[in-house]
């Protein structure tokens, strides 16, 4: 199975900025949450980039693949519906557990590092794989705790993951920065660790500090510091696309350009 | 760790934890053994701040109303009403005004206000 090449660099679609993602120059494929999404009634504008040729690939928020409860295959197969109708090589959704114990947390939260919780979600991801009509790619998320008894690095975790899934790997640096800052994981380690010829692509973010903790808000400028991870990730592999966040708190049309821009000189640094 | 190769096992297990975790984060629940307690209030305060947020920006009639009365009075209706799995951004929006209603915080018979409300 191959992967997806040279998507170059883009950025989530979201409906509040979608004639900003429609007119920026150098948007080479957008993202769209799939949750927010109706197949047979795509918005306007998603339609429009598909004409241009722009590549479009659903990463959902909900599948809870990481949780103890069984898959709910209606979010399989909505996320495969989706991936079907904007014609995507590859879906996405995170390593991690949204619901538990009849609660929702309304987040994308980290899963304990045990053999008992990769044996879960092994489980769950090649559930979600025979259901789905393209390739899965899986995305580390950002913790603000660290569950007890952890036996696994996370990049251990992932590269088990991939290792017994075939699943590809979506490598968030706005996270990875956010775990070094608030749960001391090593971003380099992690790049040692994980097997990037599954990279599918990569997740750039901003963030911002409240009281010693690192949020990743997706609502704030993207840091010098995730671009520093996005450069030593370059430094190792090409990466086949590299995608900017931004979900709430709009910047300008030319603040996303210059945070675009600057995502592609440092792709551009490791070419040639 | 139990040494068990068996998967269910494994599941009720991961079950039993992460329903722990949720309940504690969200219900006002004892602190799972093993948890910087710390962190969980971090945590806590990050998924309650970012519930908030979204029932705000679903129902901005309601925030702008309750005016300085709405983050204490979202953040006690919203330990005492984790979101329930399966539930939906706006049901808990809705919920809230309702919540609101009945304690006297907003007065009743808003509902054509609510019509308009885009979807999630």
């Amino acid at each position: 199975m191959a992967g997806i090449t040279d998507l170059g660099v883009g950025i989530g679609w979201r409906s509040e900025i979608d004639l900003t993602v429609e007119r920026l120059p150098g948007v080479d494929f957008v993202e769209v949450v799939a949750e927010n999404l109706h197949i047979g009634r795509l918005p306007e504008s998603v339609t429009l980039l598909l004409e241009r040729g722009v590549p479009v690939l659903p990463h959902a928020v909900s599948l809870s693949l990481g949780g103890a409860d069984e898959v709910d295959l209606n979010r399989v197969e909505h996320l495969g519906g989706i991936a079907e109708a904007v014609g995507a090589p590859m879906v996405s959704d995170h390593v991690c557990f949204v619901r538990a114990g009849g609660l929702d947390s309304g987040h994308l939260m980290p899963v304990p590092r045990t053999k008992d919780a990769l044996d879960v979600l092994v489980a769950n991801v090649e559930l979600a794989q025979r259901n789905l009509p393209v390739p899965l790619a899986l995305e580390n998320v950002a913790a603000l705790l660290e569950w007890p008894g952890g036996e696994l690095t996370e990049g251990q975790f992932l590269a088990e993951l991939v290792e017994r899934t075939d699943c590809w790997l979506l490598v968030d640096v706005a996270n990875l920065y956010a775990n070094a800052r608030n749960i001391g994981t090593d971003p380099e380690r992690f790049l040692d660790e994980i097997p990037l010829e599954r990279l599918a692509y990569v997740h750039v973010a901003g963030g911002v500090e409240h009281g010693g903790v690192y949020h990743d808000t997706h609502a704030h400028a993207v840091l010098p510091e995730v671009l520093g991870v996005l450069d030593e990730l370059c430094s190792r592999v090409k990466p086949p696309g590299v995608l900017l966040e931004r979900d709430d708190n709009y910047p300008s049309d030319t603040e996303i350009a210059t945070e675009l821009a600057a995502i592609r000189a440092v792709v551009d640094k490791h070419r040639g | 760790m139990i040494d068990d190769n068996d998967s269910p096992a494994a599941r009720e297990r991961l079950a039993a934890a992460q329903a722990e975790l949720l309940n504690a984060l969200l219900a006002n629940g004892p602190a799972p053994a093993g948890f910087d307690e710390q962190r969980l209030d971090v945590e806590r305060r990050a998924l309650l701040s970012k519930r908030r947020g979204i029932v705000r920006m679903l129902g901005p009639a309601v925030a702008d109303e309750l005016g300085e009365r709405f983050r204490p009075l979202f953040d006690a209706y919203a330990v005492a009403h984790p979101r329930r799995a399966g539930s939906r951004a706006r049901e808990d929006a809705a919920a809230f005004a309702e919540w609101c209603r009945a304690a006297g915080e907003l007065p009743v018979k808003r509902k054509a206000r609510w019509k308009f409300w885009q979807s999630n």
